[in-house]
């Protein structure tokens, strides 16, 4: 079983406490009007999906119910870092 | 009195005595869901002090989030409704109820469907977590007392699964 630090409990806790929230530090445009078609479909659905080092969003769904982000590699399936949500780029 | 009488519980009134555990339903009680963005604000509306860190518990109020506290108290108190405070008070005393485990194995009962590591889970900790599916509160009153807050309509399996691993 995989060991998530949560940046808020600030402990590590079973993997199924915690719900995979997709990439993390897309910012939602600020007039979404103003955009094309293929602007919007690249905020919509457009996704990096490296291998390697990724950064996504997990939420303690089960614990503090918190989001925050995360830096894992999706080729070893390890967790590099946890932090709160808001903070920057690891 | 009349209202404690006609309430259906979702857990047997008789407790199970298991191989060194026994499990006990909890006489009903009152649960207020808080949530503010200070926990100064929920001192000023409780008069008394609250834990900040996630995961303890002080005066019968356990912080489960950055900004989320559950407080239990006897059944049947009434709290201010926090008006002119910024935050949010919710009556939720219906919405769960608690199972009590208590003997040496209660830890062994808990640990077959909890990953939690109860051998570091001090006394006076309180915390969210899962068991199995089932999303519990766990508290541990003493070293071989666990406080178990389930929503209702999960306690009837929640109580099968104890009683099964207690029976064991």
């Amino acid at each position: 079983m995989i060991l998530i630090h949560c940046p808020y409990c600030d402990e590590k806790r079973a993997e199924l406490e915690f719900a995979y929230a997709g990439e993390a530090h897309i910012a939602r445009p600020l007039d979404p009007s103003a955009l094309s078609d293929e602007e919007w479909e690249t905020y919509l659905f457009i996704r990096n999906n490296p291998r390697g080092r990724h950064h996504e969003r997990w939420r303690h769904a089960h614990g503090c119910g918190r989001f925050f982000n995360a830096v894992r590699d999706t080729v070893t399936d390890k967790f590099e870092t946890t932090y709160k949500a808001g903070e920057p780029r690891k | 009195m009349s209202e404690l009488l006609a309430r259906i519980e979702p857990t047997p009134a008789v407790p199970f005595a298991g191989n060194g555990v026994t499990v006990t339903s909890a006489p009903p009680m009152a649960r207020f869901s808080l949530r503010a963005r200070k926990a100064t604000d929920l001192e000023k509306l409780l008069g008394v002090s609250v834990p900040q860190k996630i995961g303890t518990m002080q005066n019968g109020v356990m912080c489960l989030g950055p900004d989320e506290w559950l407080m239990l108290a006897p059944h049947g108190t009434k709290i201010a409704d926090g008006s002119g405070l910024s935050l949010a008070v919710t009556e939720v005393s219906d919405r769960n109820v608690a199972i009590l485990l208590e003997g040496p194995r209660a830890v062994a009962v808990l640990a077959a469907g909890c990953a939690l590591d109860f051998d570091h889970f001090e006394v006076g900790r309180a915390t969210r977590t899962i068991f199995e599916t089932v999303e519990i509160i766990v508290v541990r009153e003493a070293a071989e007392r666990f406080h178990v807050e389930v929503w209702r309509s999960f306690a009837p399996w929640l109580w099968t699964a104890f009683v099964t691993v207690a029976a064991q």
